[in-house]
């Protein structure tokens, strides 16, 4: 793992169903989505890193009215989940009712999983751990 | 220290909304020749243009905006550059044209901003707008504009128990401003039980959290202060702005429940000006949806983080309320051209502080603020006008 890490990899790998963030060589900061600077000490110098998957959810929406691509999928939920490891992503959540978000809670502990969805991509997605 | 040069000498804006076989080009011209030659403004006197347009590339297949509006507002030759920083853009214009003032550069300008949104479906205009988030990380996970702010939204509603019923209190609001508004795009108040229709767009966001979809354009000439009164009795100086940008994932904020560009754009203006919120007689901002007004009023320090809601509940935001925001209706319920709205927000600002605003006049007018904001809070824009004589 230590060529430097690219997005078109790390886009390939969720499309293979083999997440991993970016961390900073500096200061060992995970970072999720990449970043071309590290939040924490400004370094520039990237590995990849493997996550343990587990992550609290932080806030939330269901898409009813989708852009063309997405139309297919409303409703569906997006959400922010914060990574064990501390950074922050938008994903995609499973395993919950889009028509009945109510009982969706922040701070529910959720697992990493991926969806492939029906407009060609594969989502991170987020299921109850 | 407050600026020192530039004032505002006139503003105008088309109507607003579903404007039906008319193009950006021919609502660019009216709104220039609105706050130019309809008000004694020679078009000559102008010596550089700064056009906010966010994505008509997508909306009307058409790049390389500003010359072309230019050219048929009958502006040919004058220097024409396109600011674009999605719904900020016209504030970013704007701001561009203020530095331009300020530095002897220029005497008189013209800043002005539209979009022509209607010529396409909902659902390509939704894509449209996507392109002001992170194509890559978000965009690209179906996340969308309502969805941005109904992110927000639920965050502010777990921190501080704002409801779904406060959102509808501000849909209200701007609904009634609106209706007294004949440039408005809806021209209806609406009950407290229509605004929650259950018709979700991005839950908890319902239809009527949403500002709609719109053609329309405005515009604004700003001039040296020397050069101010041989246009109007009454200039509007603008004496702060602030401008500020952040993450544009919004996966990467810290807090959900404000936006920091707004924060940081918002102190930067007041330092500038030398004043504070409370100097504020009354403010546009930018509530693209419902929440995002909440958030705005605590972020521009009207209100304590949390207490957005209960401002708006106990009427101090209304228009007779001691802080009137979006006096007019908003861009909630005048409707959102996303490129015309920075400029529009200031001819707002611009009508109020001259007492011309009519029935949606505020009792207090000598000093207002307007905040612009662009995507998912990635750019926000702060502007403090003053009228000269206050
Ligand atoms: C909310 C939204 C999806 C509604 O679009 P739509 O589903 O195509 O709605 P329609 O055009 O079919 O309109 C249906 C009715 O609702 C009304 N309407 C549409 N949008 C409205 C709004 N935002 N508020 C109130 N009424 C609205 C229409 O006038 C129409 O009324 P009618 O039946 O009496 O004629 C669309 O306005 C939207 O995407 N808004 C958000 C725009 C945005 O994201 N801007 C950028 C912000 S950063
Ligand atoms: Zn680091």
């Amino acid at each position: 793992m230590s060529e430097k890490p690219t997005i078109e990899q790390y886009i390939k790998n969720i499309d293979e169903h083999n997440f991993k963030a970016y961390k900073c060589v500096g200061c060992g900061a995970v970072t999720a989505p990449p970043s071309g600077t590290c939040y924490s000490c400004g370094g520039n110098e990237m590995d990849w890193t493997t996550v343990s998957g587990k992550g609290k959810l932080v806030s939330f929406t269901v898409i009813h009215i989708a852009p063309e691509e997405f139309q297919e999928e409303a409703p569906y939920f997006v959400a922010i989940i914060e990574l064990e490891e501390g950074t922050r992503i938008t994903t995609r959540l499973m395993g919950f009712d889009p028509m009945a978000p109510e009982n969706v809670k922040l701070g529910t502990s959720l697992v990493l999983d991926y969806e492939d969805g029906k407009s060609g991509r594969t989502y991170l997605s987020f299921k109850p751990a | 220290m407050p600026l020192k040069n530039t004032s505002i000498v006139s503003g105008a804006q088309t109507k607003f909304g579903y404007l039906d076989g008319i193009s950006q080009r021919e609502m660019f011209a009216e709104a220039v020749d609105k706050a130019t030659v309809e008000v004694g403004i020679p078009k000559k006197d102008i010596q550089a243009a700064f056009v906010g347009t966010f994505i008509p590339e997508m909306l009307i297949h058409q790049g390389h905006s500003a010359p072309l509006l230019l050219d048929f507002a009958g502006l040919r030759g004058l220097p024409a550059t396109r600011h674009e920083a999605a719904c900020a853009s016209g504030a970013t214009a704007l701001r561009a044209a203020v530095m331009a003032i300020e530095s002897g550069f220029y005497d008189t300008v013209l800043v002005a901003g539209s979009e022509k949104m209607t010529s396409v479906s909902t659902n390509r205009a939704t894509e449209a707008l996507a392109a002001a988030a992170d194509d890559m990380f978000e965009s690209s996970m179906g996340l969308t504009f309502p969805g941005v702010f109904a992110i927000a939204a639920v965050a502010h509603m777990e921190k501080y128990g704002t409801s779904p019923e406060d959102l509808a209190l501000a849909a209200v609001k701007a609904h009634k401003n609106a209706s007294t508004n004949p440039l408005a795009q809806f021209q209806k108040e609406i009950t407290l039980e229509k605004a929650m229709t259950p018709r979700y767009i991005a839950w908890p966001l319902r239809l009527f959290d949403c500002s709609p979809i719109s053609d329309g354009a405005a515009a604004i000439v700003l001039t040296s202060k020397e050069k101010a009164k041989q246009y109007t009795d009454t200039p509007v100086d603008v004496v702060g702005t602030g401008q500020a940008s952040a993450s544009m994932n919004l996966c990467d904020r810290e807090d959900f429940t404000s936006f920091e560009a707004s924060v940081s754009a918002s102190k930067t203006a007041y330092k500038m000006a030398g004043l504070g919120p409370k100097d504020m007689d009354f403010a546009v901002v930018h509530d693209c949806f419902t929440i995002a007004e909440i958030i705005a009023s605590e972020d521009i320090g009207f209100f304590k983080p949390g207490e957005g809601a209960k401002a708006l509940r106990d009427g101090v935001t209304a228009l007779d309320g001691d802080k009137p925001i979006n006096p007019m209706g908003g861009l909630k319920a005048v409707g959102h051209p996303v490129g015309a709205t920075g400029v529009k927000q200031a001819v707002v600002v611009y009508r109020e502080l001259i007492g011309e605003a009519g029935a949606n006049q505020v009792a207090k007018h000598d000093t207002g603020f307007m905040h612009n904001f662009g995507g998912t809070g990635a750019s926000c824009v702060v502007n403090i006008f003053r009228r000269s004589d206050a």
